[in-house]
């Protein structure tokens, strides 16, 4: 029997007669399917689930007996210190498995550069020389660093944006370049591009929040695109459009 | 490194890794903090013992709360049961922790008091299935009822919850001044 949308949320409502209800529970017993979908439609899951996981706020205490080295229980022989041995062997091992499942997962070019990117305000780049002569020798640094052009027409044209500074960053040994732009507001936004190596794997556009600022990243051709908006709410998407289109490959 | 990790190796990392776990189920169980306390320190001790049990790593979670219950319906429930009756009611809202957002914290802390005021049946239910994601068939196993059981428990629970839930609704409407 299938059961509609509609007639699961009233049964979670309260709002099914017993009929249906008994129907609806008893199908559950024997599909998994539609259990998991009556779970994903149920409102008042999410917000008991809010009010309680942070509850307790620290983790717990447990006081536990310090870990035997049972290991040694089958072996005869050794003596004391063949069982100190063990047992430090064994402790050494129970806190590299809490540093390993605990350990923070290794930061990417993209959150460093947001990272970087969230110092910036618009006094930081208010006075940087943007004449051309600066453009060009920065430009061309990127481009030979990089190996391939950064299409500055483009970038110089991007509506509502002022080009300020091109700069040679780098990320694990890989050189990295920071196109700087101000808004109409001197808000800071920057695109970068990072080159990753042939065969790296070519991604399509993700958005994300990182470091507090809007930011779009994607891979293509061996190197790795990001657009970093001033605020979390930055719209990129006209930019985006634009951009996506001119560095493909 | 190819290192197998013993079974007491294991009960120790889930002890780690579920400690919250346990001692929320404790409290939705007892209906208080202290007593929480105390049966993650036994449900812990327990499971240590009987790491010799586990045949597989996966779901000691499960077997954690199947302990955390078994010690508290046998050892723990008659006592704090008399005790509580002998004190008033007196659910732990304190344990939300206090931020800067009051009307939140106001909600949730009605949430938590009504979760807590729950009987005890439904209250373990609310908190195995809305709080620590176990579907209904694995809440059935763990709390060894049928799953027609835990669905009527979660839906008289709804209706109870649901009374906070629209009053809220309604309070913040109504304070937006529209």
């Amino acid at each position: 029997m299938k059961f509609s949308d509609e007639t699961l949320r009233a049964y979670l409502e309260g709002n099914s007669d017993a009929v249906e209800a008994a129907a609806i529970e008893a199908a559950i017993e024997t599909d998994p399917e539609l259990e998991q979908r009556l779970m994903a439609l149920d409102n008042f899951a999410p917000v008991v689930k809010a009010v309680f996981e942070d509850i307790p706020a620290e983790v717990p205490q447990v006081n536990l007996p310090e870990a035997k080295a049972e290991v040694v229980r089958s072996q005869s022989s050794g003596g004391p210190w063949r069982l100190l041995a063990v047992a430090a062997s064994v402790a050494v091992l129970a806190v590299s498995a809490t540093v390993w499942a605990t350990r923070p997962q290794p930061m990417g070019w993209a959150e460093q550069a947001a990272i970087y990117q969230s110092l910036y305000t618009p006094d930081t780049i208010a006075s940087l020389d943007n004449s051309p002569a600066a453009l060009d020798a920065q430009f061309a640094l990127a481009e030979a660093q990089l190996g391939r052009t950064l299409n500055r027409e483009t970038l110089e044209a991007l509506p509502g944006l002022e080009l300020k500074r091109a700069q040679v960053l780098s990320f694990k040994g890989k050189p990295l370049i920071q196109v700087v732009f101000a808004d109409d507001q001197g808000q800071p936004l920057a695109f970068c591009v990072i080159r990753q190596g042939e065969g790296a794997p070519a991604k399509d556009v993700k958005l994300a929040a990182l470091s507090g600022l809007a930011t779009a990243t994607w891979a293509q051709d061996g190197y790795g695109y990001m657009l970093i908006g001033s605020n979390e709410q930055t719209d990129l998407n006209q930019e985006l459009d634009i951009l996506t289109t001119t560095f493909a490959g | 490194m190819g290192v197998q990790i013993s079974s007491e190796q294991a009960v120790r990392g889930a002890i780690q890794t579920y400690s919250k776990r346990v001692w929320r189920f404790g409290l939705s169980l007892s209906g208080a903090s202290d007593v929480a306390d105390d049966l993650l320190q036994s449900t812990c001790l327990r499971a240590l013992e009987r790491h010799h049990q586990v045949t597989s790593h996966d779901r000691l979670d499960s077997w954690l709360m199947t302990i955390c219950r078994s010690i508290w319906l046998n050892e723990v429930r008659a006592q704090s049961v008399r005790k509580a009756q002998a004190l008033s009611v007196t659910p732990e809202a304190e344990l939300i922790s206090v931020g800067p957002d009051s009307e939140t914290n106001i909600f949730a802390a009605e949430v938590f008091t009504q979760v807590m005021q729950l009987p005890e049946a439904q209250r373990e239910t609310v908190m195995l299935v809305f709080v620590e994601g176990y579907s209904y068939r694995e809440a059935a196993a763990l709390l060894d009822v049928p799953i027609g059981t835990i669905m009527s428990r979660l839906s008289n629970a709804r209706q109870k919850l649901k009374n906070v839930m629209q009053h809220d609704a309604a309070d913040a409407v109504r304070r937006s001044g529209k």
